[in-house]
């Protein structure tokens, strides 16, 4: 009975494995293709949760039920359930520090554009400071 | 099967770190290259999960945390610079 909700454990830790690798490949070309940098953070931002965090779960249910690693198998569950919450906290938070000191410098323009709500705010402010 | 099928998920990730690496050299501004190395970090923490259980060693997990932590602060520092110009304070 055991022996089969460990091997139903592990097949769905190597399919969260191998989501994870086509993610991660998919974010890599997305990164080399994509125009602008504001259209690659798309792209990174596939690499990083798609392509890290997905894979980590995978290794943490592969490590608690493989019998191989031996006594310490839950040690390396844990840190990589670690690595996978604080890689899903800390991923989102760098790409949007990034992105906002890229349009706050002007570093890259930002080309495809519909409406840009910041610079206007920007605007408004250095004209408020002005008078 | 883990010594069959991890092999493959490593030739998958090993394409992804060239790309990767591309970005890097090629990169036209600084934030495209503090980008592509936060990925490259992120994956690299992926990879030593994946290498500790091809090699059914439990101690190389430790390097994944510190790892995941170094990115977000290369990141964190990029972008104060270029904000405010200074680092620190």
């Amino acid at each position: 009975m055991f022996e089969i909700v460990e091997w139903i454990v592990f097949i769905i830790g190597l399919i969260l494995v191998t989501i994870g690798a086509i993610c991660d490949l998919a974010g890599a070309l997305g990164l080399v293709r994509f125009p602008n940098f504001f259209v690659r953070l798309h792209a990174a931002t596939v690499g990083t949760i798609g392509g890290a965090v997905i894979p980590l779960f995978g290794v943490a249910l592969i490590a608690a039920v493989s019998s191989q690693i031996g006594p310490f198998r839950w040690a390396v569950a844990g840190g990589a359930m670690i690595t996978a919450v604080l890689i899903m906290i800390i991923a989102p938070a760098g790409s949007h520090a990034l992105a906002y000191a890229a349009h706050k410098a002007k570093i890259v323009p930002v080309e495809p554009k519909v409406c840009d709500l910041l610079e206007e705010h920007e605007k408004k402010k250095m004209e408020a400071k002005k008078k | 099967m883990l010594d069959i099928y991890l092999p493959i998920i490593f030739a998958i990730f090993l394409i992804a770190f060239t790309l990767y690496i591309i970005r890097i050299v090629k990169g036209p501004s600084v934030v495209d290259m503090a980008l592509a190395v936060d990925c490259l970090a992120f994956d690299l923490a992926v990879f030593i999960g994946l290498l500790t259980l091809y090699f059914r060693t439990p101690f190389l997990i430790i390097g994944a945390i510190a790892l995941a932590l170094w990115a977000y602060i290369l990141d964190i520092y990029i972008a104060k610079y270029f904000v405010r110009k200074e680092v620190g304070e």
